[in-house]
């Protein structure tokens, strides 16, 4: 059973994530900031440093898979999500040996997750030619506040779900089964 | 470097690749979703009603206490407005009345106008910004079908992109492209219409550009309405879309394209009506060949 904790998790913030404009006031929607929740994200970089073990790969299968979702519930386009979130967290998920895990280093690892997601997000986009926008006016108005805005909720969600995924993780890596890494 | 091993470096060039089809594939005009994909929207689509009912219900408690202040000033400006209004209810079933009429003698039952309202809620929204698009809760089972005209009681506010059997995605006004564009007209008592295309939106001026193809030199006023045509093939006639608010010559010179404030708020949306044209193109052209068979 622990282990549907996680794709449950994951589903739900992603879920969230497409009533989270509704909730929040009109002015933030209709002004010229543009705020994406990467929860699903955030929460990966959370399950990247304390779920997995030096040689699992959970957090990455966990963002090809739910990258995927995103596009086919939220654009349409296959892939963009996909790719970008598979590649910020194969990152983090390379540089977790580096770093002891604690409040600050998730900070950092969370920023330059959504950082290198959302770049490649928009580059797509870009290409694609859904996006028009200047490098400069992409940088303040929504990579800026795109940022700040996931790691006020990375900042929310590392005292509840910390000390849990840590518990899961051991529990898992006792069992001695799932999908080990490559 | 560690990142960059051979191996790494393959699985990324044939990750590249991958993903590079996988856009090309959603990209291409394709009439439907995969089978997969319907099912993972109508999947997502039960647990975002499921959520959206609550969180509805705390946001709608809210702005019902911010509604409760200005009770008393909107009560009495509403009473004024039903007294026009009984006059105008008159006046409409007689025209209604008389419309009917005026058909049957000319043995012309369907109009470009009628529509079989769907209602449907908003579930969610994209919280991709490039991605204009909300998820609706009423899907292929309820009637709905790709490219039907979605409104809000102001007006206009988008098309059917792609329904799967419980669940389908609205495009928005707010992200048409070239591939969407909507025949649209400013309505007039004269008679001297203006037609033209709803082309693409601009973020700028938070505005519809309207191209007008017929004759340019017909004077166009700030406030004139615009509705839909009929015209398209798909959405019935007259459903408003907005009000001109500036004019300006196009990039040569030989058009005019006006800028449109669409009616309805594309960011306060709860509930909606999925429109279903009551005269189909296909069904028009079997008709017409019936008719020619019998003759």
């Amino acid at each position: 059973m622990k282990r549907l904790y996680l794709p449950f998790f994951l589903f739900l913030f992603m879920i969230l994530e497409g009533v989270a404009i509704d909730v929040l006031p009109t002015t933030l929607a209709t002004g010229h900031t543009f705020i994406v929740p990467h929860w699903v994200l955030v929460f990966l970089v959370l399950i990247s440093m304390f779920y997995d073990r030096e040689n699992t790969y959970f957090s990455v299968i966990y963002g090809i898979l739910f990258g995927l979702l995103v596009d086919v519930a939220y654009t349409g386009i296959l892939g963009v999500y996909m790719f970008s979130y598979g590649i910020g967290i194969y990152v983090v998920r390379a540089l977790r040996n580096v770093f002891h895990a604690n409040f600050y280093v998730a900070l950092m690892q969370g920023t330059l997750a959504i950082l290198i997601a959302d770049v490649m997000i928009n580059i797509i986009f870009h290409i694609i030619g859904m996006a028009d926008i200047a490098l400069e006016n992409y940088m303040i108005y929504r990579l800026l506040p795109t940022v700040l805005a996931n790691l006020v909720f990375l900042m929310v969600l590392y005292p509840v779900m910390a000390k849990r995924l840590l518990k899961w993780g051991s529990q898992h890596s006792i069992d001695g089964s799932g999908l080990a890494g490559r | 470097m560690q990142f960059f091993t051979k191996k790494r470096l393959f699985i990324l060039l044939i990750g590249i690749i991958f993903v590079v089809t996988l856009i090309g594939f959603s990209l291409s005009d394709r009439d439907n979703q995969t089978t997969a994909e319907q099912f993972v929207s109508d999947m997502v689509g039960w647990a975002q009603t499921a959520v959206h009912i609550p969180v509805n219900g705390v946001t709608s408690f809210f702005s019902n206490l911010d509604d409760l202040k200005n009770t008393y000033s909107e009560n009495r400006l509403l009473k004024e407005k039903l007294a026009q209004y009984k006059n105008l209810i008159y006046e409409v079933q007689e025209l209604r009345k008389e419309n009917e009429e005026l058909r049957k003698t000319l043995d012309k039952t369907n109009s470009l106008r009628d529509f079989n309202p769907i209602q449907a809620t908003v579930v969610a929204r994209s919280p991709e910004r490039w991605v204009e698009q909300v998820t609706i809760n009423k899907g292929t089972m309820d009637g709905v079908e790709d490219n039907m005209a979605v409104i809000t009681a102001d007006g206009m506010i988008g098309k059917i992109q792609s329904a799967s059997s419980f669940t389908s995605t609205v495009q928005l006004l707010t992200g048409i492209d070239q591939f969407n564009r909507i025949s649209a007209t400013i309505a007039r008592e004269e008679g001297n219409d203006v037609f033209g295309l709803i082309e693409s939106y601009d973020r700028k001026t938070h505005s519809l550009l309207f191209k007008i193809i017929d004759e340019s030199d017909k004077e166009i006023e700030e406030g004139e309405m615009v509705v839909s045509s009929g015209l398209g093939g798909i959405f019935p006639a007259g459903l408003p879309i907005g009000k001109v608010k500036e004019i300006a010559p196009d990039q040569y010179g030989l058009t005019n394209i006006a800028l449109v404030e669409p009616a309805a708020n594309m960011y306060d949306i709860d509930n909606v009506i999925v429109v279903e044209r009551v005269m189909n193109g296909d069904a028009e052209m079997e008709n017409n060949s019936e008719e020619e068979e019998r003759e």
